[in-house]
């Protein structure tokens, strides 16, 4: 049973999560500005129709906000942080074009999110046990090929604690 | 700085002028695109804000980009008009800095002088000159249509 809608690709978790555009912390609103007929706008409807729910998957505090036929042509306009505006003029270019330079001015770049990912490693250390809110594991009775938890099978007698209290109680 | 009553994420918004009735307060409606968590859509859900507006110079229907204030005015209105981005019946083409209505322009676009015509005439007459006397193809000179 194929999925219904034109390229339902789009609403798939993957697809949404291949998105390559993250925005500068800076970017709070992004709004489209594109015409429903015309050769000129067909990059920008492209790009609403295939980006936009990749971005906002991927950005989910930025407002986007489309609208059609306001002007006879299309454009992209950004909202940052300081009160600054960014006017992006889309006519006539590809939405792969759109998407790139969209990517190269406002989107953060590689490295920039290589460190973040490194960061947020070095929170989530898989060395360290504790509560499941700040590490992966709580104990080392969770890991395949360790010791498992006393709650679950009881240890033999001679990993005990009273049984090696014992011994050494009786070589003293 | 409390957090309690400042909003906290809404630092700018954009959103449509819905209502004008109260003094120096505009009622404006946001949309933010929310995923549909089993069809993997994302819909338009809306949300109405009360923006301060002193000089109550927001109609019906304009686009806006509301500040939000650093300390709530009331209890309601949390922001303030920053600027009105589309007015409604006055719409400014960015590009150009020209009035426009829908997908037309209310004013020519007359910024380029009027000598290219003769020049394009002439143009076309050496076309055809050449075209006519050698099979040449000769595609007509791109010229931006006024």
């Amino acid at each position: 049973m194929p999925m219904k809608g034109r390229f339902p690709i789009r609403r798939t978790l993957e697809y949404l999560q291949k998105g390559e555009i993250i925005f500068k912390n800076r970017v709070k609103i992004m709004t489209v500005n594109y015409n429903t007929h015309g050769e000129l706008s067909d990059g920008a409807r492209k790009f609403v129709f295939f980006n936009i729910p990749q971005i906002q998957y991927k950005n989910p505090w930025v407002q986007i906000m489309m609208f059609k036929n306001m002007t006879p042509s299309p454009f992209l306009k950004f909202y940052l942080d300081d009160g600054e505006q960014v006017l992006v003029d889309v006519e006539g270019k590809d939405y792969k074009q759109i998407s790139q330079h969209v990517k190269k001015i406002l989107g953060k770049s590689e490295e920039v999110l290589q460190a973040e990912a490194q960061a947020k490693m070095q929170a989530s250390n898989p060395a360290n046990f504790g509560p499941k809110k700040y590490c992966l594991r709580e104990c080392i009775c969770e890991v395949e090929g360790q010791v498992p938890c006393p709650g679950t099978t009881p240890l033999p007698k001679e990993m005990t604690g009273k049984y090696r209290a014992q011994m050494a109680a009786s070589q003293d | 700085m409390s957090v309690k009553h400042a909003s906290v994420h809404a630092k700018w918004i954009i959103g449509r002028v819905i209502g004008t009735k109260m003094q120096k307060t505009a009622k404006v409606r946001v949309t933010r695109l929310v995923l549909d968590p089993y069809l993997l859509k994302y819909y338009n859900n809306r949300k109405t804000y009360f923006a301060h507006d002193a000089l109550q110079q927001c109609t019906v229907g304009d686009i806006v980009l509301l500040k939000a204030l650093p300390e709530p005015k009331s209890k309601h209105v949390k922001h303030e008009l920053a600027e009105i981005v589309y007015k409604v019946g006055r719409v400014v083409d960015p590009l150009t800095g020209k009035n426009v209505a829908g997908i037309d322009f209310m004013e020519s676009l007359s910024d380029l002088p009027l000598k290219e015509e003769t020049t394009l005439s002439e143009k076309l007459q050496e076309l055809n000159i050449s075209a006519a006397s050698s099979e040449a193809e000769s595609p007509p000179a791109e010229t931006p249509s006024s």
